[in-house]
């Protein structure tokens, strides 16, 4: 049973692509939102370090994840508004905005640390965590291969599928959804139309500030069972990547995501095996590889929101 | 006016609160001081290690004490040199990856002492630089023999262990001093369980504590049930791993037991405090020599195992003594831990 093929074909590691890939893809769609709202944002890593220091400290605090994972969305919606603030309504650039929240979100939590633990590092464990309350599906957790790995997941799992769904409709069918594409493609003529551009995109940007928390409470409160500085270790950026690979669509950034999931997840057991003798270090290379082919062969097929990252100012008309 | 007010103010403020604090400069004893890794502290290994042995040095009156946290590899030379300037006669840089940086900075402040934890310098060793690395595969060994044995002769004493003749390693980047502990953590298996399967995964980051789990999770897919992290913070991981999977972890560099004490067997320890105060008490006795690397170990006192705490009844005598005998046989030279994979034969 220790073929490569074994291995890669076991479904743990679908299970193993999908924990990997969940933070990734909350994320993602929160650059997805903001993106087609005409906000470039590359403080998702910042946010979500927040969202997950907030979830690990609420939960420890109050004994009870559901109460830290509020806690986690609530901070991180609070930091993403101090971002709407900076972007919308100082007109500040957005991707020097974002860089500043990302320093801030990393002083901010180590400071936090001191503060609310005496100490840097790792910070106190939360007595039950999300994971407690892993749902098996009946009947469908039965199904060869994808069952276990689809259909018997923790709640924030099955969260980030109902999230890709929710939002896929939202662009689709909602009057929101229009507003937010047509705030990131042609601003003007929204507010020619009435709707208030500053209003849709600080709406954007909460939302993927939520979204953001909730990458954050997954990796601290619901895959392990505390906050440790610097723990999203660049999965923000990753996000990024696949919003472009994934076209700025909910759904193309989802399937992304668990491309660059399966990535890491399939080099990592690949390590294990010993069949292949290869320095590790090119093992660790295919994630980044995997990012540069997906966003360099997908890209082309699709196109950023004509607005996004420009400045809208309503008195100087839209300049 | 307005400027001078500024220039003023900014420049009190930069004299108050500079890596240069005159209060430090101007005290009688001795000024040590240290710059984290990026980690910094709070990193349950060598920057908290070194940090409690300035501390120790401090409370016995050897120096006065400062800690500058880089958080970027930009951080590193402006505060190894910062800190000389400051008036520190001595600045430990923690850790292999500003092994660079600290020859640059000893070259720019030659007189100050650098002291590198983890670094090992080839060549000509300048005056004022010293290097101090530890024999990790000595410490790797002892979880070794216990990992080696725990797994196959006695793995009916727990039920976190299976009947498979396996055992893991996270690592956290492919460097000497982590290359080390897994060599020794082989050998150490291998000398009581020769047939011992031992797999290991790197994660590429000492920071990412979700992939350090699932490296951890891949590997007891395969069969491992104890796992040793030499990953740092992302060894968090294999913690977490170990809780949710139920398997043994062993901890490394200082004692984990309090981060899961169900799951943590033992850990691998570095003494980084004793060679830090060691190197103070050297410096405040005016015998501190530069230009040389230092290497502690088990015969120095710088290398132990952890205790077993809550697993002390299911670890067997056999294996306690198993352990006493390979630590009386590295202290007396008898054994020689290998520190490199390719002395195992293991291709990399």
């Amino acid at each position: 049973m220790s073929g490569f093929a074994a291995v890669l074909l076991a479904p743990q590691l679908l299970e193993a692509t999908i924990r990997l890939s969940t933070p990734v893809t909350f994320a993602a769609l929160a650059a997805v939102v903001c993106e087609r709202s005409g906000i470039t944002n590359i403080a998702m890593e910042g946010i979500m370090l927040v969202g997950a220091f907030f979830s690990a400290y609420v939960g420890w605090l109050t004994g009870n994840p559901w109460i830290g994972l509020l806690g986690g969305l609530v901070a991180g919606a609070a930091f993403s508004l101090l971002f709407a603030w900076a972007t919308v309504s100082l007109h500040i650039n957005h991707v020097v905005a974002g860089a500043i929240m990302n320093i801030l979100a990393f002083g901010l939590t180590r400071y936090l640390m001191m503060v609310c633990y005496g100490r840097q590092g790792t910070s106190e464990a939360v007595p039950l965590t999300l994971d407690h309350y892993r749902l098996r599906v009946p009947l469908l957790s039965n199904i060869p291969y994808l069952g276990s790995a689809v259909f018997n997941q923790t709640p924030l799992v099955y969260l980030s599928l109902i999230s890709v769904a929710a939002l896929a409709w939202t662009f689709a069918r909602t009057r929101f959804g229009l507003s937010l594409t047509a705030s990131g493609e042609h601003p003007m003529a929204l507010e020619t139309l009435g709707r208030s551009v500053y209003r849709v995109r600080y709406q954007a940007v909460l939302l993927s500030g939520l979204l953001c928390g909730l990458a954050g409470a997954f990796l601290s409160i619901e895959n392990s069972n505390s906050f440790t500085e610097g723990m999203t270790n660049g999965r923000g950026f990753i996000a990024l990547a696949a919003n472009i690979a994934g076209g700025w669509q909910p759904v193309g950034v989802f399937l992304a995501s668990l491309f660059f999931g399966l990535v890491d997840a399939a080099q990592l057991r690949a390590q294990s095996i010993g069949l292949i003798h290869l320095p590790s270090e090119i093992f660790l290379v295919f994630p980044y590889i995997a990012t540069i082919v997906a966003v360099a062969g997908l890209v082309r097929k699709s196109r950023p929101p004509a607005a996004v990252g420009k400045d809208f100012n309503v008195e100087g008309g839209g300049d | 006016m307005k400027r001078f007010v500024i220039a003023v103010a900014a420049a009190v403020l930069v004299f108050a609160f500079g890596p240069g604090a005159p209060a430090f400069a101007q005290s009688s004893k001795p000024f040590v001081a240290m710059c984290t890794d990026t980690n910094g502290l709070g990193d349950g290994s060598f920057n908290d290690g070194v940090w409690a042995g300035l501390k120790k040095a401090e409370g016995e009156g050897l120096a006065s004490v400062k800690v500058l946290e880089a958080h970027s590899m930009t951080d590193y030379i402006p505060n190894l040199t910062g800190l000389a300037e400051g008036g520190s006669k001595l600045v430990f840089g923690v850790g292999f990856l500003m092994v660079e940086q600290i020859q640059e900075a000893a070259k720019d402040e030659p007189n100050t002492f650098y002291a590198g934890i983890d670094d090992y310098f080839g060549g000509n060793v300048p005056r004022n630089l010293i290097g101090v690395s530890f024999r990790e595969q000595e410490a790797g060994y002892l979880a070794g023999i216990v990992a080696g044995e725990m797994t196959k002769k006695y793995y009916k004493n727990s039920k976190l262990l299976n009947d498979k003749n396996v055992i893991g390693a996270v690592l956290g980047m492919n460097i000497p001093p982590v290359e080390r502990y897994l060599a020794g953590y082989i050998a150490g298996a291998r000398s009581v369980d020769p047939t011992v399967d031992v797999r290991f995964i790197t994660v590429g980051s000492f920071a990412d504590r979700a992939k350090g789990k699932e490296a951890a999770l891949a590997l007891n897919d395969q069969g491992a049930d104890i796992i040793i992290q030499l990953a740092g913070l992302s060894g968090m991981g294999v913690i977490d791993a170990a809780r949710e999977r139920k398997f043994f972890a062993i901890g490394a560099d200082v004692d984990q037991n309090a981060a899961a004490p169900d799951y943590v067997l033992t850990s691998a320890l570095k003494g980084t405090t004793m060679s830090a105060y060691l190197l103070i008490k050297d410096l405040a006795a005016g015998t501190l020599k530069g230009g040389e690397n230092r290497v502690f170990g088990l015969k120095e006192g710088a290398i132990d195992i952890a205790p077993f705490h809550q697993f002390d009844s299911i670890v067997p005598a056999e294996v306690k003594q198993a352990v006493a005998d390979a630590k009386a046989g590295i202290a007396s030279g008898k054994i020689t831990v290998p520190s490199t994979l390719a002395e195992l034969g293991i291709k990399q």
